[in-house]
């Protein structure tokens, strides 16, 4: 778009944008060289050796996937809803979703831990998926509803005209033209979930039934002053992300994007 | 004799009619009319989980209480509030937040803006320098944690890079000292979100029309002015969006200061979130963490209210 004529310029810009790109490629190298110092892959192996790192990733797959399926039930329901149904006070109870769209997690602390112990759901994954999901819902629904709201009204009212009830129009024919907002949903749910710490670090506290986020310091708490294993650990659970995120690059960056601009 | 007609008159349409327009009119009102069911879902994830925690929040906010179920809690009323008003560590925290807004969201602005610009100039590698930049947005600031702080500590990586280049006298415990610690804080905030900024500006510019830019470059203005007078005005909307981010981001920081610098040293790096898990977690005084946990929900709604209206008119204007 902006064309460089002069090659002194084309430099000029080459170099400055090596220079803005080594501080953010800084911590990732040092995150790996120090992961090797010492006793190199045996780091790794030490990690792995605790047993726990596939339970943790179990987990953390089970909160992932979980939050997602909810989400994307809850937010494709609700959207259409609201964008292509009549119902009554439907702004005023659109309005009362948005209200909790700037919910700070801090906020649900007190009463999920009160009512987590009252109810003895301490240590189970539904105790991280629920807070998790509700704090998701309200900006999928805000995203997904004025994605809904441009899909024409005509394509569902030839479905009814065909004899579909509203239930058949949302499945077979609104549903398959909504799969880019999917996309979007999904990946930032995936990532905000799979990404959580404070509510996982809260309610879990069985190693046995904790989340990838917190190995780190798990096996700072198991080997203090390990400082190679605790970054061995944070290798182990980066990888997949940074894998996932190479394979679905398009659909990341998208994800992201949508869901900073509602 | 001559009703008969009539009579047919008025009925032949409406049985012409029957098989094809009851169909396609009456299922509106009925079919398409009945949307609370589809919402219902939502708002009982949204009842149940988050408006049932403001109303215990608010509730517990007014007790004097260790949080567990079996020891009795008393009431105090608005004493928590008033306490809380008093307390010099609460008002520590906002103004951390409101620097650490300014700050961050200036660097990741002007650097965001920057990168998307030089990566819309055909540079080499371009695809690679996206990746890297993009990459600390999806992984968790508790799997980095560990590593900045290896880099920040007193005899850690930086501290030997700075050695290595002959800057040794630069070298310090960045962690141990209040300021830096908060310098770090913001650094590691702006090293895991400017990737987003990026990819928000690189998509804004990539909606500017080439003749636009062709426009000013005929009329002689430079690669710099064509960015200041022409781009950046282009990507108001963008820059507006990111602010609102970054206020709400703000006031809901908790990973960072709570894993890098556990919010110190002496309070140095503490933020409302890490202030109401001290307070209920280490301290045990729920009543009181309730109340900061209140505030913090009207501080963050009224932002988002504000700057939502904000949003809408410079849409408008």
């Amino acid at each position: 778009m902006f064309e460089l004529r002069s090659r002194t310029s084309r430099i000029t810009v080459q170099v400055l944008a090596t220079l803005i790109v080594l501080p953010y490629l800084f911590p990732l190298v040092a995150m790996v060289q120090g992961s090797l110092a010492g006793e190199g892959l045996g780091n790794y192996a030490k990690v792995f050796a605790t047993g726990v790192v596939p339970t943790y990733f179990m987990n953390s797959i089970i909160v992932a996937s979980s939050t997602i399926a909810l989400v994307y039930v809850c937010t494709m329901l609700a959207a259409f809803g609201f964008a292509k149904l009549r119902i009554a006070g439907k702004e005023l109870w659109f309005w009362f979703l948005l209200l909790a769209l700037t919910m700070p997690e801090a906020v649900l602390l007190t009463p999920l831990f009160v009512t987590a112990s009252t109810f003895d759901i301490y240590n189970e994954l539904i105790a991280v998926i629920l807070p998790l999901a509700a704090l998701q819902v309200p900006f999928t629904v805000l995203l997904a509803r004025s994605f809904f709201a441009g899909i024409p009204t005509e394509l569902m009212e030839a479905g009814i005209i065909d004899g579909a009830n509203v239930m058949r129009v949302f499945w077979h024919i609104v549903l398959p033209l909504t799969r880019p907002i999917a996309g979007a949903i999904v990946v930032l749910t995936l990532i905000n979930s799979w990404n959580a710490y404070l509510i996982p670090m809260l309610m879990l506290n069985d190693p046995s039934k904790q989340v990838v986020t917190l190995l780190p310091s798990f096996f700072t708490s198991q080997y203090t002053n390990d400082q190679t294993g605790v970054l061995a650990a944070a290798v182990i659970t980066a990888v997949p992300v940074i894998a996932a995120y190479l394979l679905l690059q398009r659909s990341f960056e998208r994800g992201l994007a949508a869901g900073a601009l509602k | 004799m001559s009703a008969s007609p009539a009579l047919m008159h008025g009925r032949v349409p409406r049985s012409q009619q029957s098989p094809m327009n009851p169909r396609a009119r009456r299922p509106r009102p009925t079919a398409f009319g009945r949307g609370l069911p589809w919402i219902l879902p939502a708002l009982v994830l949204v009842i149940g989980m988050i408006y049932f925690s403001i109303g215990y929040t608010g509730w517990v906010s007014t007790l004097d209480w260790n949080g567990f179920i079996l020891t009795p809690s008393e009431p105090v009323g608005w004493a928590n509030y008033a306490a809380m008003l008093q307390d010099p560590i609460f008002w520590t925290a906002i103004e951390h937040t409101v620097i650490f807004f300014v700050v961050t969201f200036t660097v990741q602005t002007v650097v965001g803006f920057v990168f998307a610009a030089i990566m819309h100039s055909k540079v080499h590698l371009a695809p690679v320098y996206k990746v890297i930049i993009f990459i600390p947005t999806v992984l968790a600031p508790a799997t980095m944690a560990p590593v900045f702080r290896l880099i920040f500590d007193a005899n850690g990586t930086l501290n030997g890079v700075l050695d290595a280049v002959g800057l040794g006298a630069l070298a310090q415990p960045w962690l141990a000292n209040g300021t830096t610690a908060m310098i770090v804080v913001m650094l590691v905030t702006i090293w895991q979100w400017t990737g987003l900024t990026f990819i928000l500006f690189y998509a804004a510019m990539s909606q500017i029309e080439p003749e636009v830019l062709e426009a000013a470059r005929v009329d002689g203005a430079g690669a710099i002015r064509t960015l200041w007078s022409i781009v950046w005005p282009m990507c108001s909307g963008t820059t507006i969006a990111l602010a609102t981010l970054g206020v709400i981001g703000a006031l809901k920081t908790f990973d960072v200061p709570y894993l890098v610098t556990k919010g110190g040293p002496n309070h140095a790096t503490e933020f409302l979130g890490t202030y109401i898990y001290q307070v209920m977690v280490q301290e045990k005084h729920f009543g009181y963490a309730a109340a900061i946990s209140v505030a913090l929900l009207i501080l963050a709604v009224a932002a988002g209210v504000l700057m939502s209206r904000r949003n809408r008119a410079g849409e408008e204007s």
